[in-house]
């Protein structure tokens, strides 16, 4: 348990070492979650309702997603591919730690931070832009909405991971992340609500794992889904996270027989 | 005359190297393109599902709308074919292999920007053309000169997005961060996808004017549509060109601090 912790204490140590890296980091987070809510906020004027969604559900989706996404995919994962493919994962190997164990402290350093500044960040921006915030009072709903974050969080992992793995029988690993990325940008809903689209393209959603990373946690928030859509979301979102767990597994298991430390 | 033509033939040069890397890998360059194919869909479905349920955006109906999309597409696409290598200059001041750049008989600013063209962007823009001249045919009846000036104004977004790109290489010398600034100027310029009238002031003019974002990507559109008068095409051009000329100053400043410390 040491090793991790020191593991995750050295991971923020590096992050602010190179602090105008770091600062511009946490700026453009705050780019990105200001372009999609000026945006909406546009979109919204002179509407008392879109897509069912108020103007203060709406900024509250957008203000918290900024919250849900860093924190749900922010990771140091996609370093694995990196890794493996530069033969450097032989370095790794060798030490006296679970890999995975790594991989998982790393990017829980990066979600503390994120936690830390995206909350400070997010009461600035509450204080300069005063929207119209939705906010939950029912205790259990908030516990589900922690839980599914959690889900998504883990869901995440794996399926980052996944992707990185793709450097043990490849070494373009760039580009599959970057369709991952592509993708993500759609269907994970951190740019508009899922159930903005059209049917057959939100059922499309419904059967990828991307719709738990951040829309899933957020309905839950807002309270607009039955208890029976929540549990169904639930039961499908944690048969995606054991699925990954598994092809995670299995493709590591494969991947280090196939794994020759090509470069070193 | 000489000069320019010497210099055409490096980065002709340099771009043939370019193309010849990325396409080394066919499977890379075959993800990326679908991958950057995918990211165009998913905004314009993203923009008719809004389109869906209002009939009009700020006064823009949903052509227009889709062409202001188009015309942001084709600047973008064009400053990421030109200056990819922008996004590769951080191991360069790092490593401090940036003194190669530095001794060779040429203007480092030309190696360091335009020195990595990317041909998945070069594949892109067929799409882009054809679609513009598509969606512009449908807006109505279009003057000549509305015409003269939407190209007139795609250059001069050509040239704001260089001085964006040359100003990112300046904060790479003096700051050794290249990353997220690039990700920082995308994420900004991506609020042009969509007029800048859509916007609540003071973010309107604040992004038109002061961070020229409109003027790069949503003015060629506007002139286009005739929205423009020619004392704000006149304007522009002087706007475009006194960023330009900033940003080779902070260009040249973060020059003279160049200290290839990591050689």
């Amino acid at each position: 348990m040491h090793t991790y912790l020191q593991i995750i204490k050295g991971t923020i140590e590096e992050y602010t070492t190179y602090r105008v890296s770091f600062i511009l980091w946490r700026v453009r987070l705050v780019v990105q979650l200001l372009v999609v809510y000026f945006m909406w906020w546009a979109i919204l004027a002179g509407h008392q309702e879109l897509f069912g969604y108020t103007q203060g559900a709406m900024l509250t989706y957008v203000l918290f997603s900024s919250f849900v996404r860093p924190f749900v995919m922010g990771t140091r994962t996609q370093e694995v591919g990196e890794l493996i493919r530069s033969g450097n994962l032989s370095n790794y190997l060798v030490r006296p730690m679970r890999f995975l164990g790594f991989c998982a402290s790393r990017d829980i350093a990066d979600k503390l931070l994120n936690v830390i500044f995206a909350v400070s960040e997010i009461i600035v921006l509450y204080v300069l832009l005063r929207p119209q915030l939705f906010i939950q009072t029912s205790a259990v709903v908030i516990l589900l909405s922690f839980v599914a974050l959690v889900m998504g969080m883990v869901l995440f992992f794996y399926f980052s991971l996944l992707i990185s793995y793709l450097g043990f029988w490849t070494p373009d690993v760039w580009a599959p992340r970057f369709l991952s990325f592509v993708f993500a940008e759609f269907f994970t809903g951190a740019l508009f609500p899922l159930d903005i689209l059209s049917a057959p393209l939100y059922l499309v959603s419904q059967s990828l794992p991307f719709y738990y990373f951040i829309y899933f946690p957020l309905k839950v928030y807002l309270g607009q889904l039955s208890s029976m859509a929540m549990l169904q979301g639930f039961l499908i979102g944690i048969v995606w996270t054991a699925g990954l767990w598994a092809l995670e597994r299995i493709a590591w298991s494969r991947g280090l027989r196939a794994y020759t430390a090509e470069g070193k | 005359m000489s000069m320019f033509m010497r210099y055409v033939r490096i980065w002709w040069m340099l771009t043939v190297s370019s193309f010849m890397i990325s396409l080394v890998s066919r499977f890379n360059a075959g993800v990326f393109f679908v991958g950057k194919f995918l990211r165009f869909l998913f905004f314009l479905i993203f923009l008719l599902t809004v389109f869906s349920r209002t009939e009009t955006l700020a006064g823009y109906t949903v052509n227009q709308m889709v062409f202001f999309y188009l015309s942001f597409s084709l600047v973008d696409t064009i400053a990421q074919l030109f200056f990819r290598e922008v996004y590769r200059f951080r191991s360069l001041i790092v490593s401090g292999d940036f003194d190669f750049a530095l001794i060779k008989p040429m203007n480092p600013l030309l190696r360091v920007l335009v020195g990595g063209a990317d041909p998945l962007d070069l594949g892109m823009l067929p799409l882009y053309i054809a679609a513009v001249i598509y969606t512009g045919g449908r807006l109505g009846d279009v003057s000549w000169v509305n015409v003269v000036f939407y190209f007139i104004l795609l250059i001069n977004g050509l040239i704001i997005s260089t001085g964006f790109h040359i100003l990112v290489l300046a904060l790479g010398i003096l700051a050794t961060e290249v990353d997220h600034a690039i990700m920082i100027f995308r994420d900004v310029v991506s609020m042009g996808r969509i007029p800048m009238d859509v916007y609540h002031e003071p973010l309107r003019t604040t992004m038109t004017f002061v961070i020229p974002v409109g003027v790069m990507m949503t003015f060629p559109a506007k002139a286009l549509m005739g929205l423009l008068s020619p004392w704000m095409v006149i304007f522009s051009i002087a706007l475009g060109l006194l960023f330009f000329v900033l940003c080779l100053k902070a260009w040249h400043y973060a020059l003279f601090q160049y200290s290839s410390a990591s050689s």
